[in-house]
Order: C-alpha cells, then structure tokens, then sequence
C-alpha cells in the first residue's frame, strides 16, 4: 500500500527524537491527567465516610510510611498517598526507563547510530540532544498530572494549592529525568537497553526503600540524602510546596549523571 | 585517474584492532589517493568493515595511525565527517519516517538543503514520500547512497554499496561513483564479490583474516582473467580456421579438437571463428576473477 506521508521537516537529533515518540509521550500525559482527576472524584465518596479514616490510622507503620500516610480524609492526604508519593512518580519513572534506555542503546541495537554519528555532529551534541528530548518527554507528562490535580481540586473539593500542585509536577518530572538520564547514560556506555533499563530499576526501587523507611529504620536516616526520592517526594511538596534547593540537588546529580554517560559514549567503540 | 591533490584520500599505518571475540585487522598500511575508486575486496568477516568503521570514528583502533584527507580520524572526526559521505554494511534507517525525512533530517545536521537529496532521488528514481517500512531493500539502499552521495563530499566511504541491489540499480550506482571520480572525487567501496568491484574500481585491495595480502591495478590484474575453452568439430576444420585460431593460440590435441586460452575480451572473436566450422562440443570455463585472486593469493601473503 502506498500511502503519501505529509510531514513536517525534521531538524535536529533533538527534533527526531521527540517525533518519534510523540504518540507516546502524548499516551503517558493523557493518562497520567486522566489517573489524577478519576482518584480525584473518588475523593468525594472518602472524605464523607469517617471509617477510611479509622482504616487508615489501623495500617502497619511501615506502610504508612512507604506510602506518605497519615491524613487520608482531607485532599491532600488522600491524593499524596493515593497518586502523588508513589504511583505517579513510578508512572513517569517508567515511561523515563523506557525512554531513556532507549534513546542511545536502542538506536545502537537497531542499527541506526553509525549512520546518524558519520555526520558532521559529535557523541556528545548527540547525547545532549537525546537528553533535551528526554526532559521534555518528562516535564510533558508531569504536566498532565498537574493538569489533573488543577483541574480536579475545586470540582471536587481537594483543597489542593495551584502553586503545590506545579511544585509537585517539577519535582516529579525532576525525579523522573534523573532516573531516565541514568538509564540513558547507562545505555549510552554499554549499548544495551537491556543493562540500562534494569540496573536503573534496580536504583529506583532501592533508593525509594531509603527514601521511604528511613523514618522507621535509624541507620536509613543518615544515607537517606542520597536517595533521589526523598529530595523529590519525601519533602511533600503537594503539601509544603516548593523546596527549591532539593529540586537543585535533583538537577545537580542529572548533569553529572549526564556528564559521565555523555564521556562515556565519546570514549567507546560502537557495535554493529 | 585523477592527480593527487594535497594530502591522499585515506592513509592507514600499522593499524591494528582486535576484538575479543575474535576477528578484526592487523597493521594495516594502506594508501589511497585523491580522486581514485579504490575497491576493498575479503570475504565476509575478512575486516572490511572494521577498517571502514575506523575510518568513520565509529571504532579506534587499538594501535596505529587512520588519516583521512590529511585529518585524524579520531581527532578531527567532525571535519572529517563534514567531508565525507558513508554507507554502511548494513543499512538501517528509522522505519518510521520517510526518505524525505530521514534525508532532511541528515541534510539538516550537514548545513545542506533539500536539493541535495531531491536532485539525486530523481536520478535514482527514489519516491521520497515513502516511510521506510514500505520500501523495498533496494529503495532502502538507495536511500543510505543518496544520504552518502549528497553535497558531493570529497570522499565517499561505502560499505557493500550494491550488495543485494538488482543490476540495474547497481548500474545506476556506478554510474554515479564514476562521476564522482571524474569530478576528481575520492571512492573507496568494499566488496566480497570481485566482479562488483573490478567493474568499476581502479585499484583493488584484498583483504583476509584481518591482513591486506596485495593491492592490484585492475587493468592489470583483469588481463590475467583468461577463459579456457576446448571446442570439438564434427570434421577437421578448414584451413582458414584452423590458421585463425592457432593464431590466437589454440593447440590442435587431434585434428577434430582445440584447446584455447584466451583473455575475456577476445571471446566474441573466437565465436566468429568458430562459427566457419561445424562445432560438435564447446567448453568455456571462466575461471571466476574470485578464484583466480584466491589462487593466487590462497597463502597469504603474496
């Protein structure tokens, strides 16, 4: 079958990149708007019932604490435990793996890379313009979840701050980058979208256990600044707002990450 | 071929690379000059590409010297990529998109416009509007050459360039290397199959597991590339024809049988010779270039 394409002309590395994941990048920003203003409207029927509440307070402390529990009856409370501690951020973290350890490893895979490096264009402008892409992948579906917190909040009395809320969609889309950026850089030394994907996943869940038990466990405490989660979520920002010098540690640690995955890949030969 | 301009086209010196699995290319030395189709004949595995990717920067090599139109190939990678245009062995391009796109797209990062590609797409009778998951191989190719081939750049680099096209096409192909050529452009094409490459190369490098073994003038080389041919004939031939062909140094084995040895070009001939008698049983055996290389080059070095 022929089909005409019409199309816009493509530019840049940074420019292909983003058309070519367009559809997902819109999916996971669609969704992630949907999933944060549906919880949203079950709040109603919560908040009414005084025995969530009494449930809530029954739940193991561990729990609570991996989960960001402890006012389920009011909006916030209920939407950081139900949407923005845990289920978001892995949302947007997996569409960041997924992406991230795609973007240099999954062009090497396929074939594409010893093509598009024979031009006039080096490793690291490459790398950078994967990583530019990678950012707005992240910052487009935070944004829909903001978008479904904004939206949500009066229809259904959450009493969310428009302010909290932005606040909670950079430090999402922050944290997300610098998981993607590992799985990118990871990919971008090895060539292995397999290697990248899964030692990220492993650094994830890893450092939202530190993140997320160091509350109960005191050893945790001490190492829990290194864990990404904890300058992202366990600083609450749907309830405190913004915390400008965690979302810079966040931002920090990205560039290094990049840093070392950019030196990396300039250093290395390609596989066939 | 053309005269040498400034520095030469690709300089390799003792360049070695191994991988660790095996395979890869042993101090290689090898020149080749401004303006010239160097043909870079092995079998499959032999080291072609590990050579053509060193000179891409895609690999280094692990000890050795790699210039490129009098440039590093590592250091100046990006000066030297601005000059040239590659093909590689195995051509993959983005499936989604279409040749119009992918060409923008590399016209894009190369500072070139949109006539760069769409004058040779028409010359190659490319579609460009076609997303890459509905061409054929051969259009596929046709796509990696016109992104090589584009901004006319002073040397072109191409793995396998018409492995797997149809004659035609590959006649297309050639016709565009030549011009290059001619317009004192640089080509290196690698090859596992003589044929394709002594058709339009100058010069042919062989090489086998990992060693260039000999650098040969085609011309030279294609004089060599004779045919054996035994014709029996009903009866003894007449003397006319008999005269012709042991001027062209057939051996009468009895009255009623020749044996010839006799260069290609000279086969026409010897048909129109042949035809004055009445020929009962003809044997023509072309040693196939390839097998005569490799008969000559069957112990390594030569």
């Amino acid at each position: 079958m022929v089909h005409r394409h019409r199309t816009r002309s493509i530019g840049s590395v940074f420019d292909r990149s983003v058309r070519e994941e367009l559809r997902a990048m819109a999916g996971w920003t669609f969704g992630l708007a949907v999933y944060a203003f549906a919880m949203g409207a079950v709040f109603t029927s919560i908040h009414t019932n005084p025995l969530f509440d009494q449930i809530a307070k029954n739940y193991p402390e561990a729990l609570k604490s991996l989960f960001q529990m402890s006012d389920y009856t009011t909006g916030v409370g209920y939407m950081r435990v139900e949407v923005v501690a845990v289920i978001a951020p892995l949302l947007v973290i997996t569409f960041s793996i997924l992406w991230g350890g795609d973007l240099l490893a999954g062009e090497e895979d396929r074939g594409t890379l010893d093509l598009l490096l024979a031009n006039p264009v080096s490793r690291s402008r490459v790398f950078l313009e994967k990583f530019a892409a990678l950012a707005l992948g992240m910052f487009a579906a935070a944004g829909g979840l903001v978008l479904g917190l904004v939206v949500g909040s009066p229809l259904f009395d959450l009493k969310l701050g428009t302010s909290a809320c932005l606040a909670t969609g950079v430090s999402i889309a922050l944290l997300a980058l610098l998981f993607g950026t590992l799985a990118l850089a990871l990919g971008a030394a090895t060539g292995s979208r397999g290697i990248a994907r899964g030692l990220t996943v492993l650094v994830v869940v890893v450092a939202y256990l530190v993140s997320g038990l160091a509350d109960l466990v005191t050893w945790l405490k001490q190492v829990r600044p290194f864990s990404p989660w904890y300058h992202a979520m366990a600083i609450d920002p749907l309830g405190t707002g913004w915390h400008l010098w965690h979302l810079v540690a966040l931002l920090g640690v990205t560039v290094v990450i990049a840093a070392v995955g950019a030196l990396a890949f300039e250093r290395r030969d390609l596989s066939t | 071929m053309n005269s040498t301009v400034g520095p030469p086209a690709i300089e390799l010196h003792g360049v070695t690379k191994h991988y660790k699995g095996g395979g890869g290319v042993d101090e290689l030395t090898l020149r080749v000059e401004r303006g010239e189709i160097f043909g870079y004949l092995g079998p499959n595995g032999a080291g072609k590409s590990t050579t053509i990717r060193m000179l891409v920067d895609l690999i280094r090599p692990d000890v050795g010297t790699i210039s490129v139109l009098g440039l590093d190939a590592r250091r100046d990678s990006i000066e030297v990529h601005r000059r040239i245009g590659y093909l590689p062995g195995e051509l993959t391009l983005y499936e989604r998109l279409s040749a119009r796109e992918i060409l923008g797209h590399f016209a894009h990062l190369r500072g070139l416009d949109a006539e760069a590609y769409e004058s040779l797409a028409g010359r190659l009778h490319l579609q460009l509007d076609r997303v890459v998951r509905e061409l054929s191989k051969g259009n596929r190719q046709k796509v990696g050459l016109i992104q090589a081939l584009m901004g006319d750049p002073e040397l072109l680099i191409l793995d396998e360039p018409t492995s797997g096209l149809d004659p035609l096409i590959q006649h297309e192909v050639h016709d565009e290397l030549r011009r290059a050529a001619s317009e004192g452009r640089t080509v290196l094409l690698s090859s596992h199959v003589l044929s394709e490459v002594a058709e339009i190369a100058d010069r042919v490098g062989i090489i086998r597991e990992g060693r260039l073994i000999a650098v040969e003038q085609v011309d030279e080389f294609r004089q060599r590339a004779i045919h054996l041919v035994d014709a029996t004939f009903a009866s003894p031939p007449t003397p006319e024809v008999r005269g012709a062909l042991e001027a062209a140094g057939g051996t009468f084995e009895t009255s009623h049988k020749v044996h010839l040895e006799i260069p290609s070009e000279r086969l026409s001939e010897l048909v129109k010779v042949l035809s004055g008698a009445e020929v009962v049983d003809l044997w023509v055996r072309e040693p196939a270039l390839q097998e005569l290389f490799l008969s000559l080059y069957e112990h390594g070095e030569a």
